[in-house]
């Protein structure tokens, strides 16, 4: 009788009690494995970190769906393409409150950032500066808004990617553009000496900025000559003009004064090689 | 005389405890099966899509271009890896009851694991399959653009320095193709793999294919949200006792399937150690083998 009993299959309340059992047992040896491997995965940027409790109540249903069933990176595509929508229509404040989402949910893709800081930074800017729709000081007001709100962005982004040379580039624009704070514009031009992918010119453009931000002439003066002195490839037209201007406002003595140069263009190089005088070209 | 005894009479041959043909057999007849099922007609869907993608005009620049395509491609590899693992594990087991398949492989000597491995290697590699051709046709997409977007760079010679060029094509280099992709494509397998072995351990109780989907894909979504939503509910219900109690049991019961979404970070350019590969793979190896045997709970003893 009892080997009856004991060859009878299990009931389902049984079995189900065991898979728990089960389940249980290896989630709690699991679980600490995976808590080390998710700390080395956020560490090294291969999991991204939850996104911020703001970005979770302003996404719609289907998005906060897409991102909690792990499509987080196609809900931001679509979230982009939804930005490029308001772009397209002007409508800034939707687009902002767009990429707050995109740029919570992928906060170390830097095009996010430069995208949202250049929409807001130049584009905005640039529709207040046109927009005849609106009053004067509302214009101003938001022209200031969008630039403030371009410049926030850009600080939250180089914060999630401190390397990012897109990021700065695009601040430095829109200090350079539409701010016109030399003083700033050197400012970023300066952190984004270095950096991996920055371009050449942000060396001549820091000083170049520097040298119109008040205070700070002798300081640039002396940068701006110790990139000159590094030789032929840096004596650009304006840099030697740059240096120049600054000689007569610092009143630098006539034998410490540098000598115009003349620097052909690129064009003028390539065309220079297989030319003759009178521009005839030697095929 | 010959004393060899007839068929009939000759004694039961020995069979072995486990076989790896036995099961490699199943694999490949599971395989078969989906294949009939037109599964690999989602390739072409595949393939428009990233066409389509790649011809929208939308990016700023080529870098962000080559960023959406690589998102998009890799964001459906992955959808499209755990949703067929779901739906092609849980209609086998009920088709090939349907199908009365099931008791012609049971009648002969398999063992319960045999079968229920051989289905498993079998969904695994369909998906395996579809996600190499897949990685192979968006790689090629994304070669293609990258290469047309740098020939776009050397074309601006008259207008642009050569070092502005250079810096211009390294920034598309960094955003296009790399050979640390294929491990974005491995970490969508090993979450189908995991995904998988739920829907094994479910459908060996249910009683039809539909709720064996719909609970295996709550089951994924809540295995996927949990760690992402656990600080929002603490935060909402200032770290009740009661949400912390569910969050536990949660953690324990339920994969964690955000663990292996660190795709997402490889394609956006993080690169990856074999380490974290060795420890991924470890893991998931741990999670088939334990939910194939608690599978067998249920499965070991189950009339049909």
């Amino acid at each position: 009788m009892l080997e009856n009993r004991m060859k009878r299959p299990l009931s389902q309340v049984t079995k189900i009690v065991f898979v728990i059992l089960a389940l249980s047992a290896f989630g709690l040896l699991r679980a600490p494995w995976e808590d080390t491997i998710r700390d080395d995965l956020v560490e090294n940027h291969l999991l991204l970190p939850p996104p911020a409790e703001s970005a979770i109540e302003q996404m719609s249903q289907s998005a906060l769906m897409g991102t909690l069933g792990g499509l987080r990176t196609l809900v931001s595509t679509f979230l982009v393409l939804e930005g490029f929508d308001h772009f397209s229509l002007k409508d800034w404040e939707e687009l902002r409150n767009t990429y707050q989402i995109v740029t919570s949910l992928e906060p170390r893709d830097e095009n996010h950032w430069r995208d949202i800081v250049w929409h807001l930074g130049i584009n905005a800017t640039a529709n207040m500066e046109l927009d005849k729709s609106l009053p004067e000081f509302e214009r101003k007001r938001r022209f200031q808004q969008y630039a403030l709100e371009a410049i926030d962005f850009a600080e939250r982004g180089i914060q999630q990617v401190p390397e990012s040379a897109i990021i700065r580039q695009q601040l430095a624009e829109v200090y350079r553009e539409k701010l016109k704070d030399n003083c700033k514009t050197a400012e970023v031009y300066g952190d984004l000496i270095g950096l991996p992918g920055a371009p050449e010119y942000v060396r001549r453009f820091h000083g170049y900025f520097l040298a119109r931000c008040p205070g700070k002439e002798q300081e640039a003066y002396d940068y701006l000559m110790a990139l000159f002195r590094e030789g032929p490839s840096q004596h650009l037209p304006t840099l030697i003009k740059e240096i120049q201007k600054l000689e007569e406002l610092l009143e630098i003595p006539s034998p410490e004064r540098i000598r115009a140069v003349r620097r052909q263009t690129p064009a003028q190089r390539r065309a220079s090689k297989n030319s003759l005088p009178g521009g005839i070209v030697i095929p | 005389m010959n004393e060899s005894a007839s068929p009939l009479q000759s004694p039961a041959r020995r069979v072995a405890a486990f076989s790896l043909s036995r099961i490699s057999t199943i694999a490949m007849s599971t395989v078969t099966q989906l294949v009939r099922m037109k599964t690999f007609y989602f390739l072409l869907a595949f393939a428009l899509l990233l066409f389509a993608v790649g011809n929208f005009n939308f990016a700023s620049s080529p870098a962000q271009a080559l960023s959406t395509l690589k998102k998009v491609s890799f964001g459906a590899m992955d959808l499209f890896a755990w949703l067929f693992a779901i739906v092609a594990t849980a209609l086998l087991i009920p088709r090939d009851i349907e199908d009365r398949t099931l008791y012609t492989i049971l009648s002969k000597p398999v063992r319960r694991i045999e079968y229920l491995l051989g289905k498993l290697g079998g969904v695994l590699i369909v998906i395996a399959i579809s996600l190499a051709v897949m990685f192979v046709i968006c790689s090629f997409m994304i070669i293609w653009q990258q290469l047309g977007y740098i020939a776009a760079e050397y074309d601006t010679r008259d207008i642009r320095t050569e070092q502005e060029i250079l810096a211009s094509v390294t920034l598309i280099e960094n955003a296009g193709f790399r050979g640390e992709l294929i491990y974005a494509a491995y970490a969508s397998f090993l979450k189908a793999a995991v995904v998988a072995s739920v829907t094994i351990l479910l459908s060996t109780f249910a009683s039809s294919s539909l709720f064996t989907i719909i609970i295996s894909i709550l089951v994924f979504l809540v295995g996927h949200a949990h760690t992402m939503a656990t600080n929002f509910w603490l935060q909402e219900t200032d770290n009740s006792l009661v949400v912390q109690m569910v969050l536990k049991v949660v953690k324990i019961l339920i994969p964690n399937f955000q663990l292996f979404s660190f795709s997402e970070g490889i394609v956006q350019g993080a690169s990856v150690a074999s380490g974290v590969l060795l420890q991924m793979s470890g893991i998931t190896a741990a999670y088939l083998f334990v939910f194939l045997l608690i599978s067998l709970i249920s499965f070991g003893d189950k009339e049909f």
